[in-house]
């Protein structure tokens, strides 16, 4: 089972929700594998409190080229032809900008001497994971800044998470901001999607955009909102949409400084504020998600979108085709 | 993208620590003394818009590069899936190629390497790029770049939205990025003069500050730091990590209900309470700007 938490917009409380509901889970009995899929910002360890890897592993999937510049003969046809223009000149001659490569290499397809430009692997980032203090494993992931915002690491830490799952076991997946690569492969697979907004017009933007995902997916939705007092009306908006566009509503945390508190004190609110009103609301809502997950197949044949809405890319064909 | 243009950044690592919210602040005083562009490049989730309360207008495509096989001319060798980087160029067990138009990233290697000249290019829309007028300030213009839900390519899109930009041939390009520290980021800041990293008081907000500033660092932009929701929390440590990196943190915004209400509202804080403190911050930082920008 693959719960995944999205949001669109970031900085929202993606990483509280998670470890909160990861937490929960463990706390009612359940084998937990809690997953952090943001690897451009992985901030779920910090959440938790943990200082330490018991295993880490370096990430080399991404590739960039490199300029010889005894070999260049400075036609600049790699950087006509770069996508990304990541080639630029300098008084030494023509260079690759490794922060911007995203290692397709077709400038060594168009570039006239052999040998010129080389491919480099480049150590993109690192997987790592440990064991928290709630018994469960965190699977977490950090990208070297520059490196092309990789769904495929996403991926690793999930095909990893499933090697150690067992049928019974919850996968928690805390997804990245946005709606590329990273959301798109933490979405992937999932049973759950739960999807975290304030009641704030840029927030209620991104969440519209990130329904659209899961509806690519064919995959049941259901909504949390964070800070829904300080704004009421929207608020009350968002739950409209909700019952509208069958999203099932887990619940709304009041805004409440319990949160960034306990984040100062790298704990989980519901650990270190167990009282105060989000920690209530929050653990609501993850008991809420621990009943779903008990008559799972009723929950998803009642909240599965009933139209399927597949990705169609917008393809607009050569002539004679 | 060098010349007499110049681009400030507003990046920060995390979600949510108020980027937009600076640009958009930002964006409204620089107006008043430059012809300025701001330019939405965070693609996945645009919203300096939806702050400024405008809709965006002059909507055009984002079309990268697809593929098509002339079957006629395939010879079977197979090197387009070879040299294919994202598994987009699939070769069926009878040798034929064939393109998943969803992977493909557009780089044209497939197109140069076949020795045939087999492979036809079409196009594929990833997005949209906008070009609005916003009236607030002495007005400016609002590029902004905006992924395809389903898409999942980010940095065409960033690219873009910036050449668009700059082909306006504005003074001051005030950019602003998606959260992360991706290459998506580092071409959205590439070329800048300046880099305003947004940051908050938390732990969180201190990690991925430093993943940032390793970032700018590697580049060779000089950063600014701008702490959002001051007082939340210790910042010790913030200061520690700005200082090894060289920057310095050149305003605190307080934790206020006002910057949120300006935010629910979709008028920016520097218009919609003048006499505010918040609002005497951005003055402050402009001034400051203004000794860069000259």
């Amino acid at each position: 089972m693959e719960i995944a938490i999205a949001s669109g917009k970031g900085g929202v409380g993606k990483s509280t929700l998670s470890a909160v509901i990861a937490i929960t889970l463990a706390r009612r009995g359940r084998d937990v594998i809690a997953v952090d899929a943001d690897a451009d910002a992985p901030n779920m360890h910090l959440i938790m409190g943990l200082e330490r890897w018991e295993w880490e592993e370096p990430y080399k999937e991404s590739m960039v080229a490199k300029i010889i510049q005894e070999k260049c003969i400075q036609c600049g046809e790699c950087q006509r032809v770069c996508p990304y223009k990541a080639i630029y000149m300098d008084e030494e001659g023509f260079k690759v900008n490794s922060i911007i490569c995203e290692g397709c290499l077709t400038c060594s397809l168009v570039c006239p001497v052999e040998g010129a430009i080389v491919r480099e692997q480049a150590v993109s980032g690192v997987l790592r994971t440990t064991k928290t203090k709630y018994g469960f494993p965190l699977i977490s992931a950090r990208l070297n800044p520059g490196r092309p915002n990789s769904g495929k690491l996403v991926t690793e830490e999930k095909t990893k998470a499933r090697e150690l799952a067992d049928k019974d076991t919850v996968i928690v997946v805390d997804s990245a901001a946005g709606i590329g690569c990273q959301v798109v492969s933490s979405l992937a697979g999932a049973n759950m999607a739960v999807l975290v907004v304030e009641p704030t017009p840029a927030s209620f933007n991104a969440l519209k955009r990130v329904h659209k995902l899961t509806k690519h997916f064919m995959q049941p939705a259901a909504i949390v909102i964070n800070k829904w007092d300080i704004n009421p009306t929207l608020s009350e908006e968002i739950e409209l949409f909700a019952s509208r566009n069958n999203l099932d509503f887990l619940g709304k945390v009041p805004y409440d400084d319990s949160i960034p508190r306990s984040m100062a004190l790298m704990a989980p609110v519901i650990e270190v504020f167990p009282d105060s009103p989000a920690s209530r609301a929050l653990l609501e809502i993850a008991d809420r998600v621990n009943s779903i997950l008990d008559d799972w197949m009723i929950w998803f044949l009642r909240f599965r979108p009933k139209k399927p809405e597949p990705y169609k890319p917008i393809i607009l064909k050569p002539e004679g085709f | 993208m060098e010349g007499e243009r110049m681009i400030v950044s507003v990046s920060g690592g995390k979600g949510g620590t108020g980027k937009s919210t600076v640009a958009v602040n930002l964006a409204v005083l620089l107006s008043r003394g430059y012809d300025l562009v701001l330019v939405d490049l965070d693609v996945e989730d645009p919203n300096d818009h939806i702050l400024l309360g405008v809709e965006l207008e002059n909507e055009e495509p984002v079309n990268i590069m697809l593929p098509f096989v002339d079957y006629d001319k395939c010879t079977k060798c197979g090197i387009c899936g070879k040299v294919c980087d994202t598994g987009a160029m699939l070769i069926s067990p009878d040798g034929l190629p064939y393109v998943i138009p969803r992977l493909c990233s557009g780089c044209r290697a497939c197109l140069f390497a076949c020795p045939t000249n087999a492979i036809v290019e079409g196009k594929r829309t990833i997005g949209y790029t906008y070009d609005t007028e916003v009236k607030l300030g002495d007005g400016f213009r609002l590029i902004t770049g905006m992924l395809r839900e389903g898409e999942e390519h980010t940095p065409p899109a960033v690219l873009a939205a910036k050449e668009r930009a700059l082909s306006t041939r504005a003074e001051i390009h005030l950019v602003d990025t998606s959260a992360g520290t991706s290459n998506s980021v580092a071409t959205a800041i590439d070329g800048s003069r300046l880099v305003i990293a947004v940051t908050e008081p938390t732990p969180l907000g201190l990690h991925d500050l430093e993943l940032i500033l390793q970032l700018t660092q590697s580049m060779n932009i000089e950063t600014w730091v701008v702490m959002n929701r001051a007082g939340l929390g210790p910042e010790d440590r913030h200061e520690k990590v700005v200082k090894e990196y060289g920057s310095e943190i050149v305003a605190r915004i307080p934790y206020s209900r006002d910057v949120v209400e300006s935010y629910v509202r979709g008028v920016p804080i520097v218009l919609s309470k003048y006499h505010s403190k918040e609002a005497e911050i951005f003055r402050d930082l402009v001034s400051k700007l203004m000794e860069v920008l000259g």
